[in-house]
């Protein structure tokens, strides 16, 4: 029976062979999507799940509320750690994370003829402590790694790392020294950290050593460093919340906070770490459940038009099977007996689009890593996941596709079948047809919406004035605590003349550097409950990036905080209209401890993502923090530029690695991740519309052959080729602004919330809406046209031939 | 074998309400060879289909193998249809996307016959039907005469008790009519009845029996004084 099926399926599909194709190549396109998404998907799922304890680790956040608005990040106080482990013992074990993010390593060599090799890592240098290894289950390949760091000034290598800084040699015993300032002794190589966690490490250092690297963190309840965090394992059967309570108790004994703030201290299941922004983490990218819902609808949705293809397809064609079916039913095919054999049929066709579609994902696998800088990869046969999804695919593709055509083609009366007289509205279903055709626009244009707001926002990102000059500035770093050294050769800094000008500071205008402070400002009464944003730069900073004072004069060159400059929020928040009035005011920051007159107001420059609004801002001069020095130079004398910085630079640090950074490069970097998703959004789309105009195109051929014989007669009546065109036409136009009015608001709803995370953002002209069907009908109109241009200009003659 | 009493049919659309038979009262007994004549649009196809269990009557009763059937459901029919029953149409109606052996071998295929018993039926019938050495054809590339020998084997093959014919010569010219027509009688001849609907004397020459209808009535019927012996 089902050998009768098969062959009755591949001579049909064969003979058919431009309808197969327009079913395969749809399906396996929207296929290849799905199962591509589904492997983003899935990655970004398995972000920490691989710990045997992944269920009760947390991490400890804050969440603060100041009158800059809320606060929320995941450092912690110095001394959590130990009142934790000293009252909490249900939070066990627990461990201290700090992430150096980057460092200078140098290879000691006790031969001193040898020149001591250099390197710089940028990221995931991280401290733990050996808990750490208790808590998690990292792959250490056999090395005892809690053993091996159970020592002060000891360092894990990943395998990649041990090949990069002693190719060919077994770094074990080796000695490391990072930063000038700690000599790491080489205990044991790892293997590289997972791709699927958020603690990613190119190497692990006992948690001591870095106390000799951040010498910012003190051991005080009042410092807190986002890079510090803590992580822990929950017994049992504890709960969390009286957990949390107890703490918060313990923390508000010792916390010191400005009046009017709150703050609360919060455990986080390490599986939600990767999908909340607010608290971040060390890979510098969260995503959000709700694109990850988006991105599995999108994934959907491209199936969907796909399969509405086919049943648009296989009703449209199923009156040529007519003949087949009623002389089955004469010959005593029960109707359930046809229906299993035109499911199996659509089966056939989803299984050849499913392999098709595990060869296009291999093929396109790379692209898609590329993108979203990911490294997912699957091996089919031993994925037993992947499998699955596979097989709820085809069960699913196979009975939403396949399911209407079969029910409808076995319906049909044998009488009236072998006659071919099955009513063609009838069989066609019409209305259905429609309706899906309505659907299919629909989700096009929600996607075209949806990627022109999208693109906008991206677009405005990178147009927007920041309120400074980002063009041919480098950023370089300088040695913690060391800016003076540097400083102290500016004149041989600025004697290129490639080089424009230069300023040292804690860190370019937008950079995600906080330091906040408390603030008195002119008679010191009135007490006020917002902090300030200490922005700690040298007098050379407003020139070098060209940000505007409004009033008064930058602060005169200086070591320490002497005199300050304000910006336009501070004044509006501390309610001054005139910036004229603020210059000569007292100021007291930084704890009481400073006190200092405003010489000058500046105006307004973004200090982080267009996400944040502009906080007030205090700037002041304090040489010890300066971490960057920012040159602006001359672009087409750039490399020249950055030698001479080099050569400088190197004189002042040389037992450090140069290195630098284009100022709009690490910029364009606050907003890769939305410009992943745009990405995303544009190919996804893209495939979406070429899949519903497969269909269409399908479609509209079948219903010109239908009405070939009608257009003859037309133009034999002396109907033009124009009005042939209108005739097919005019009905999809119709469908085209059905689909108009529902995707519409669909999509302005959803882009309006996805806007709202953006503090500065696009408004949604009307124009993107009219823009998105106008496109539609474009297209529809285009694919239509070229079917029905081909019966207007056919022979009459020849037409009304065929019978 | 079969029986009807008091058949009517009436075809009901939107607008007209047309008659198609009358109380109808045939009686059809094993092993005969009956033709059913009349002129065009007088219901011979709709009273072949009724007693070829592809269409209901309006009212009347239905007798098939002593079993009373104008009530059975779609699915009882069905099944008594691939046992009993066998089409021979006008239009070939053979299944383009099957070769001549796949065609012949489909009712055997829904009566869930074993794959050798299949095998030896389907040889045995296209031998009977001179069309062996054609078997691995396709419909389109067969002529008339050839197509209906196949539908005519598809039909047989299962050994049906009656065999219907509507206008089996139609599309055929007179040599290869007469073919199908000597094929038919034989089958008759080893027992198979058979009910034909036909317009050719010619052919209606070859039945036992002539039903003559007209507007949906039975007006008349000849008995060939041969076939009473
Ligand atoms: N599906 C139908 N709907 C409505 N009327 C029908 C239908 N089928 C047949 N009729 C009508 O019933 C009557 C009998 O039709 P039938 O097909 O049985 O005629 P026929 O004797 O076989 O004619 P012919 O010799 O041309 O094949 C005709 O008047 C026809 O118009
Ligand atoms: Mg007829």
């Amino acid at each position: 029976m089902f050998k009768n099926y098969f062959l009755v399926a591949v001579r049909t599909l064969r003979r058919n062979l431009g309808y197969t194709m327009l079913n395969v190549i749809g399906l396996a396109l929207g296929i290849t999507c799905s199962l591509l998404l589904f492997l983003v998907i899935r990655h970004e799922l398995s972000y920490d799940t691989f710990h045997s304890k992944a269920d009760r680790i947390y991490r400890i956040n804050v969440d603060k509320i100041t009158a800059n608005g809320p606060e929320d990040n995941a450092g912690t106080p110095f001394p959590m750690l130990a009142t934790i482990k000293a009252s909490l013992p249900e939070l066990s074990p627990a461990t201290h994370l700090y992430n150096a993010e980057g460092g200078t390593f140098t290879i000691v060599s006790n031969n001193d003829r040898v020149p001591a090799k250099k390197f710089r890592e940028e990221k995931n240098v991280l401290f733990v402590e050996p808990a750490f290894f208790d808590l998690f289950d990292f792959p250490t390949n056999g090395v005892n790694a809690k053993q091996a760091l159970k020592d002060v000034n000891t360092v894990l290598l990943t395998q990649t790392i041990a090949d990069r800084f002693f190719p060919g040699e077994n770094p074990v015993g080796k000695v490391l020294r990072m930063d000038n300032v700690v000599n790491l002794k080489v205990t044991g190589v790892i293997p590289d950290a997972p791709e699927n966690t958020d603690l990613p490490y190119v190497m692990l250092i006992d948690y001591e050593s870095s106390k000799k690297i951040n010498t910012f963190m003190n051991d005080t309840w009042n410092s807190t460093n986002s890079n510090q965090q803590v992580y822990f394992a929950m017994a049992p059967e504890a709960s969390v919340k009286q957990a949390e309570d107890r703490l918060n108790q313990i923390t508000s004994k010792y916390r010191r906070i400005s009046p009017g703030e709150q703050e609360r201290y919060t455990f986080q299941p390490i599986t939600q770490v990767h999908f909340d922004e607010r608290y971040g983490n060390f890979t510098g990218r969260t995503i959000s459940k709700t694109t990850l819902w988006a991105l599995g609808l999108i994934g959907m949705f491209l199936v969907l038009v796909a399969s509405i293809n086919f049943v648009n397809l296989a009703t449209a064609q199923a009156l040529r099977r007519a003949k087949e079916v009623g002389m089955r039913k004469v010959l005593g095919a029960s109707k359930p007996q046809l229906m299993t054999q035109f499911l199996c049929e659509t089966g056939l066709i989803t299984l050849v689009a499913l392999l098709l579609s595990v060869v296009f994902a291999e093929l396109l696998l790379p692209f898609l890593n590329q993108l979203l800088e990911l490294q997912i990869s699957f091996s089919i046969l031993r994925d037993a996941q992947m499998l699955l999804f596979l097989l709820v695919v085809l069960v699913a593709v196979t009975f939403f596709a396949g399911f209407y055509p079969a029910l409808v083609i076995s319906g049909f009366q044998p009488i009236s079948a072998l006659k071919s007289k099955v009513a063609t509205a009838r069989v066609a279903g019409l209305s259905l047809r429609r309706t899906l055709v309505v659907v299919q626009f629909t989700i096009c244009q929600v996607l075209i919406i949806c990627t022109i707001i999208v693109h906008n926002q991206m677009e405005y990102f990178r147009s927007a004035s920041l309120g400074f000059d980002q063009e041919a500035i480098v950023n370089i770093p300088v040695p913690a605590g060391k800016a003076g050294d540097l400083m102290a050769l500016r004149s041989q800094l600025e004697s290129h003349s490639a080089v424009k000008a230069t300023s040292f500071a804690i860190a370019p205008p937008s950079a995600n550097i906080d330091m906040n402070s408390s603030f008195q400002y002119d008679d010191f009464s009135v007490n006020r409950n917002f902090s300030v944003n200490l922005k700690l730069a040298d007098e050379n900073y407003l020139k070098t990036f060209g940000i505007p004072l409004l009033a008064g004069r930058m602060y005169e060159k200086s070591d320490t905080m002497q005199e300050f400059v304000v910006n336009e929020t501070f004044l509006e928040k501390v309610g001054v209209k005139d910036p004229q009035e603020a210059v000569g005011k007292k100021l007291l920051v930084n704890g009481g401890q400073t006190e200092g007159k405003i010489v000058g107001v500046v105006k307004d420059y973004h200090l982080s993502s267009l996400r944040n609004e502009i906080p007030p801002v205090v700037m002041s001069t304090m040489t010890q923090v300066y971490f960057y020095l920012n040159a602006k130079i001359e672009q087409k004398n750039a490399k020249a530029a950055l030698a001479h910085l080099q050569n400088v630079w190197q004189t002042a640090y040389p037992d450090d690695v140069f290195y630098y950074e284009f100022f709009d490069d690490s910029l364009a970097r606050f907003y890769e991740e939305e410009q992943r998703q745009a990405h995303l959004f544009k190919v996804f789309s893209f495939i979406a519309i070429v899949i519903g105009c497969l269909g269409l195109y399908g479609l509209v051929s079948f219903m010109v052959a239908q009405r070939t014989k009608e257009v003859g007669v037309r133009k034999v009546l002396g109907a033009s080729s124009a009005s042939i065109v209108g005739l097919f036409s005019a009905d999809f136009v119709k469908l085209v602004l059905i689909a108009f009015v529902i995707a519409g608001p669909i999509s302005y709803y959803f882009m309006d919330k996805w806007l709202q995370d953006f503090t500065y953002r696009i408004d949604i002209g009307y124009w993107v809406f009219l823009a998105a069907g106008a496109l539609t009908l474009f297209i529809a109109l285009t694919t239509v046209s070229v079917q029905a241009l081909r019966a207007a200009f056919s022979n009459p003659v020849r037409a009304l031939k065929t019978e | 074998m079969l029986k009807t009493v008091n058949l009517q049919k009436k075809y009901t659309t939107d607008e007209v309400e047309t008659t198609a038979l009358v109380n109808v009262n045939l009686n059809v007994r094993q092993g005969e060879f009956v033709a059913i004549m009349g002129p065009s649009g007088c219901g011979k196809s709709t009273l072949l289909n009724i007693i070829g269990l592809l269409d209901n009557p309006t009212s009347g009763e239905f007798f098939f193998l002593e079993k009373e059937i104008s009530k059975f459901s779609e699915r009882q029919r069905a099944n008594l249809r691939k046992e009993h029953l066998g089409f021979v149409f006008q239009s070939f109606n053979l299944i383009d996307e099957l070769t001549v052996y796949e065609n012949v071998e489909l009712p055997l295929i829904y009566l869930k016959v074993s794959n050798a018993e299949r095998k030896q039926r389907v040889e045995q019938v296209l031998e009977q039907m001179q069309i062996a050495h054609r078997r691995n054809h396709f419909p389109q590339q067969l002529s008339g005469g050839q197509q209906q020998r196949v539908a005519i084997a598809r039909a047989v093959v299962s050994k049906p008790k009656l065999l219907l014919a509507d206008e089996p010569t139609g599309n055929l010219d007179s040599a290869h009519g007469q073919e199908v027509m000597q094929l038919l009688s034989s089958l008759n001849e080893q027992g198979t009845t058979i009910v034909m609907v036909t317009h050719s004397p010619t052919d209606a020459d070859y039945a036992h029996r002539i039903v003559n209808l007209f507007d949906g009535q039975i007006i008349s019927e000849n008995v060939k004084e041969l076939a009473i012996l």
